[in-house]
């Protein structure tokens, strides 16, 4: 169905980076709608659990929820769930049906198996219509099919929530509870992407998730624990003219602390300067990294069998926060072939904060290295 | 070289005509098998083809009630049960000016895992708020995508807005997109689920569920589904749809063999002519040294020859042919059947590689005998023609024994094969054979008669006329043959037609018994409407319809639910049973009617029970009775609409009957119900009775339109094959002729002459043809129609169509006979009898 990959990979082009000539499409194709649409141009309080649910006036939000998991054996996976809600329009007419909605959801789900170097994916559409798939606060969930997540217990004080998705191939039902209570990344929670006012998200995360439950694999099952986190943003707006992609890296380290940044990339092989991120200490405290902050060094890279050059290792050093680590995929191929193509994969992580080993794990997303699939 | 095949090129380079003439039959009757092969194929295929990218990768449906399914069981099957390969579907009629398509309501989400509607154009500024295709057709209400020929034909552009009816009702609708199918889907106007469900009125519901399942996971699957649904195949609904119009292309093929079959008898003619006037050419090859093999082969050649040019000529005709009888096809299966929009003919490899077939091995087969014949010649001389003709004389009482043999074995055929209908076409074809194996022996018993009669009219000349077509029987039998053939067959294809007309109409006028019919084709009538129009100044009662299809993994069962107005039931002829005791029956528990051709061939009747799936699950009812009804959609069961309510929930109406009362006026009424269409707007299709019974009439008409094509193509086969015969016939007696000239006759009178002869010709043919003709009508009327229908009709014959039969016969021969007349008329005496 080409069209509508076509169609959802430019509606999905603010979140992962398109080829420019798309995206300029794409702003083509929504410009008449994209006016009317509320943009993300000053800091708004933040407000839990209500803010987990959805902002359907906003064009495009995510649930992204990554992780690194263990087997009692010892054996690594990682997984992603990440579920995309898009606005097709600004309003909808009232209707009789209950199918009329301009809501869309997309779902993508990985597990990494680095043991037997395999990459597993798949993807699910439908319209936030019927209850087929959807979002709401209170109690919280998300949801598109029978893949979810859930609150399993909306009173409590820290999130504790129920991760279920289920494929012939892939398997999850993960108990993720909230070690951190939700940080606000850039300027508490407003995350500037480019000059333009409004190109801007909401944008928070619960950076350590600790983690339960079962993995199945084909017709393996394995119980399973590790560390989660949960990137939560909205907004309307585009990537700039001048973007090409972005590398995003939020790393646990092995000292109960944690680093997200993102790293904007321009045309011209630069970063661009609104390339941002966030640093979490042990206790939960976060402190804004601008990109001044921190050194970035690519050690190698990957080419994808399909085409396309990746990054797959780097020097990371946060001078300011005494980090200095080193980031290895734990395969090379972990490149999903969904609507939009894109690197999303487990790390490790090794080197020392303020001069202590700090080793630990992590995810990074890689957008704009490969032409999207027809 | 070879001086046989020159000998052969040089006879028929001087007998052009009988070469042309020989093409001509064999190339048309070539030319109507690729025609209707073509035109049953195409629409075949073109409807085939759009199911199946319909149908997509979807393995089964989940289907319900009439009034479709609720759509929280979708949502159960998706989030509950974890299903992700299924997709809803909301289906209806709709209406673009007067052209009717599907609708199909998708979600095109759920689509991605069962089908791939490809668009064409995937443009911005689709509609006014400048969206995308994609976008504006989820979000905008009234996008709507369509196949580009549609689109095409329609003088639409992609953003231009229309109007379309839906249930009755006119709604705005923009056209989004186009596919990019190549015609497939030209039949089919896609919207978005919402868009549908607004259109129809019926938020809640869908016609049904398509699912891809994997035949390990369909017992499961069907298990848990309720009680008010069914899982069904989706390759065996394809099936029993395609079912439905097999019987009506069967019959169109046996019509198309009617004219190989007389361009049979035409080629065997020629063939025989070209041994008959070569005798002495082929005595002479003998004594140089020709073998008898060399002879067989050199007939049997040049027949293949002409069955190969003459096949590939027919072929080439037969495309052209196909591409205007195709129109004429589709209109009747849409019609009678299901809809198709054929956008190409299809034109496979197999219908060609048949149609040459047919020609050449019709030609090889009917020039057999005489190619024996050719081979028996003994060398140097010729047999005198004399010897010949006793020779047929003889031949011609043992063909008759034989051809009686040929009638007792299509009689056999016919009580053997019970409903069987290609043994029924068999059988048919074996009383063609039969019949004609007899023709030449009452042909020579007729002349007997006719010649003192002739005597008696028109002296001696008038008898010898006469007397020659007996005792040129080897010449003139096999052309009587073609056309006591071809006109037997409009003889009784005409009467099985007007009987058949006759008997629907004498059904319509007794089952039409309400004044003023009105509804919505589809149901959906306003229950306002309905109401407001019962309670018309002038209505004195009324009946309800409800025609609901109930989908079935074999065949589908349509249920007409009615609510019978005090003097509905006497419209009602009951065929096998009580009427008296049928109906308190029929209104007071679980008991249906069913239609006669239902009960032909799921072989119910009275005392029989038969289960059907309602939505509170299956349910008996007992058979009653079977009714009388030609409706070709009506091949289900009647119930009355009290059970119906009782049993499905669905509170539609299709249609109205309305009874005036003593001196209301019908058209008063029938404006008045216009005007409540107008104010509930809804345009409902009013009518009186009359003027249904007309249109009724009208679509029967047209239904035989091909049939009709058919049988004439078969009369023109057959003239040809006259005009032959008579040429061959006159240039062979071209001496005789000369002599006649020379004795005296004017040209006008060897015109004459001619003309007599190829009238009485005619007139023995036609005379020949009428037994044979009613008994085909007979066969078509009591064993094709009732095996390929189900239904039985009264047989009643019109003296005018065996006048109209004899007419034709002899207006035939006329006709051919005239040029070789003409050319009589001006042989020179002296020239003509020096030849040889």
């Amino acid at each position: 169905m080409r069209w509508l990959a076509l169609a959802l990979f430019l509606l999905a082009a603010p979140s992962a980076n398109a080829a420019e000539e798309e995206r300029s499409e794409l702003a083509a194709l929504l410009d008449a709608d994209n006016e009317a649409f509320p943009r993300a141009t000053e800091p708004r309080p933040f407000v839990f659990p209500d803010d987990h649910g959805p902002h359907p006036e906003y064009r495009n939000e995510w649930w992204y929820v990554t992780g690194n998991l263990e087997a009692a054996s010892g054996r690594r996976f990682g997984f992603e769930l990440t579920i995309f809600r898009f606005a097709l329009a600004p309003g909808i007419e009232a209707s009789p049906s209950a199918w009329r909605s301009n809501q869309v959801y997309i779902a993508h789900l990985a597990v990494t198996d680095p043991g037997d170097e395999r990459f597993v994916v798949a993807e699910k559409y439908s319209r936030g219509a019927l209850g087929l798939a959807g979002a709401q606060a209170s109690p919280f969930a998300v949801w598109i099919d029978d893949w979810s997540i859930r609150a399993r217990d909306p009173a409590g004080e820290r999130e504790r929530w129920q991760l279920l998705a289920e494929t012939a191939e892939i398997g999850l039902d993960l108990e993720l509870d909230a070690q951190k209570a939700p940080v606000l990344n850039g300027d508490d929670g407003l995350s500037q992407k480019s000059p333009e006012p409004g190109n801007a998200s909401y944008y928070y995360s619960i950076t350590r998730l600790a983690t339960a439950g079962e993995l199945r694999l084909g017709d393996e099952t394995f119980r399973v624990t590790g560390t989660s986190w949960l990137d939560r943003e909205w907004s309307s707006s585009a990537l700039g003219q001048e973007q090409t992609g972005w590398d995003w890296f939020a790393l646990q380290l092995g000292d109960g602390s944690e680093l997200m940044f993102y790293n904007l990339r321009l045309r011209d092989g630069t970063s661009d300067a609104n390339s941002a991120g966030t640093y979490v200490r042990p206790d939960g405290e976060a402190i804004h990294v601008r990109r001044d902050d921190v050194t970035l060094t690519v050690l190698d890279t990957w080419d994808s069998p399909e085409g396309g050059t990746y990054p797959a290792r780097w020097r990371i050093a946060v001078p300011a926060a005494g980090i200095d680590v080193e980031v290895t995929p734990v395969m090379p191929d972990q490149e999903l072939f969904t609507t939009v193509r894109y690197w999303e994969g487990a790390v490790d992580v090794s080197g020392t904060v303020s001069g202590r080993a700090a080793d630990g794990v992590g995810y990074v997303e890689l957008t704009g290295y490969a032409e999207s699939p027809e | 070289m070879p001086v046989i095949l020159k000998a052969s090129l040089g006879f028929l380079w001087r007998h052009p005509w009988q070469l042309f003439l020989a093409t001509l039959g064999v190339c048309i009757g070539v030319a109507v098998i690729v025609a209707v092969d073509l035109a049953n194929a195409s629409s075949r295929i073109a409807f085939l083809q759009s199911l199946e990218s319909i149908t997509g990768d979807a393995t089964h449906q989940v289907v319900g009630g009439p009034a479709g399914i609720d759509e929280s069981l979708y949502v159960d099957l998706r989030r509950n049960r974890g299903i992700d390969s299924i997709a809803p579907v909301v289906e209806s009629d709709a209406l673009i000016g007067e052209r009717s398509f599907t609708l199909l309501g998708a979600d095109l989400f759920a689509e991605q895992a069962l089908r791939d509607y490809e668009f064409a154009t995937a443009e911005a500024d689709v509609d006014a708020n400048g969206r995308s295709v994609f976008t504006a057709f989820l979000v905008t209400p009234g996008s709507v995508v369509m196949s580009e020929q549609t689109a095409a034909d329609l003088g639409l552009d992609v953003g231009s807005g229309f109007e379309l009816t839906v249930s009755g009702r006119r709604q705005a609708a923009t056209l989004v997109g186009t596919f990019a199918d190549g015609g497939t889907l030209a039949g089919y106007i896609l919207a978005d689920i919402a868009t549908a469900q607004e259109w129809l009125d019926q938020p809640g519901r869908l016609t049904r569920i398509d699912v891809r399942l994997d035949e390990d996971e369909v017992a499961a699957f069907r298990a848990a589904l309720p009680d008010d649904v069914r899982l069904l195949d989706a390759e065996g609904r394809t099936r029993s749809t395609l079912e439905m119009s097999d019987a009506f292309m069967v019959n169109l093929n046996a019509m198309s063999l009617l004219a190989l079959l007389v361009g049979l008898f035409l080629i065997y003619n020629s063939a025989s002519f070209s041994v008959l006037q070569r005798r002495p050419l082929l005595g002479i090859l003998r004594a140089l040294g020709v073998t008898r093999g060399q002879a067989f082969v050199l007939i049997i050649g040049e027949a293949a020859v002409l069955g190969l040019v003459a096949g590939a000529l027919g072929v080439l005709l037969g495309i052209w042919l196909g591409e205007r009888l195709l129109f004429f096809v589709t209109q009747s299966i849409n019609d009678l059947y299901f809809r198709v929009a054929v956008t190409s003919v299809t034109i496979s490899q197999f219908t060609l590689v048949k149609g040459l077939a047919a020609g050449f091995i019709a030609s090889i087969v009917a020039a057999a005998v005489p190619a024996i014949e050719a081979a028996a010649s003994p060398p140097r001389l010729a047999m005198a023609r004399s010897a010949l003709e006793k020779e047929t004389g003889v031949a011609v009482p043992r063909i008759a024994v034989a051809g009686i043999a040929v009638l007792a074995l299509a009689f056999l055929t016919l009580v053997l094969s019970e409903t069987s209908l290609i043994a029924g076409l068999v059988a048919v074809f074996l009383l063609i054979l039969g019949f004609a194996m007899t023709i030449p022996w009452i042909v020579l018993r007729l002349t007997r008669v006719l010649a003192p009669l002739a005597r008696f009219a028109g002296g001696v000349p008038a008898r010898l006329a006469v007397v020659d077509i007996g005792t040129s029987l080897s010449r003139t039998g096999v052309a009587i043959v073609a056309l006591a053939v071809a006109v037997s067959a409009t003889i009784g294809v005409s009467v099985m037609v007007d009987s058949f007309r006759g008997s629907v109409q004498a059904w319509l006028e007794r089952t039409l018994s309400a004044d003023i019919y009105f509804g919505l084709p589809g149901g959906g009538l306003d229950a306002g409407l309905v109401d407001a129009a019962t309670a018309l100044p002038g209505v004195s009662a009324y009946s309800t319809t409800r025609r609901a299809l109930l989908p079935a993994a074999d065949s589908s069962t349509r249920v007409i639910a009615i609510r019978m107005a005090p003097d509905g039931y006497a419209g009602i002829d009951i065929l096998d049973a009580d009427p008296d005791s049928v109906w308190p029956a029929w209104e007071a528990g679980n008991a249906v009617l069913v239609s006669e051709p239902y009960a032909y061939r799921n072989r119910v009747g009275p005392g029989d029970t038969l289960t059907l799936p309602t939505d509170r699950g299956p349910v008996d009812f007992d058979v009653l009775a079977s009714f009388q009804s030609y409706d070709v959609n009506g091949s289900g069961v009647m119930m009355s609409r009290r059970t119906y309510d009782r049993l499905w929930d669905d509170s539609r109406v299709d249609s109205i009957g309305l009874y005036l009362a003593d001196g209301a006026s019908v058209a008063g009424v029938v404006a008045d119900v216009e005007a409540l269409g107008g104010r509930y707007e809804q345009d409902v299709f009013v009518s009186s009775n009359a003027d249904i019974r007309d249109l009724s009439l009208s679509i029967f008409d047209r239904t035989f339109i091909v049939t009709n094509i058919l049988y004439w193509l078969a009369v023109g086969v057959a003239i040809v094959g006259i005009l032959g015969s008579m040429l061959a016939l006159q240039l062979e007696r071209g001496r005789e002729l000369g002599l006649l000239r020379a004795l005296g006759m004017t040209p006008g009178q060897l015109g004459g002459h001619i003309a007599f002869q190829t009238g009485t010709i005619g007139a023995i043919s036609g005379i020949a043809a009428i037994p044979l003709g009613i008994a085909m009508a007979w066969v078509l009327i009591d064993v094709i129609n009732r095996r390929a229908f189900g239904w039985q009709i009264a047989m009643d014959v019109t003296p005018g169509f065996v006048i109209a039969g004899l007419g034709l016969a002899i207006g035939s021969a006329l006709v051919a006979g005239a040029y070789p007349a003409w050319r009589a008329a001006r042989t020179q005496p002296a020239l003509a009898m020096r030849e040889e």
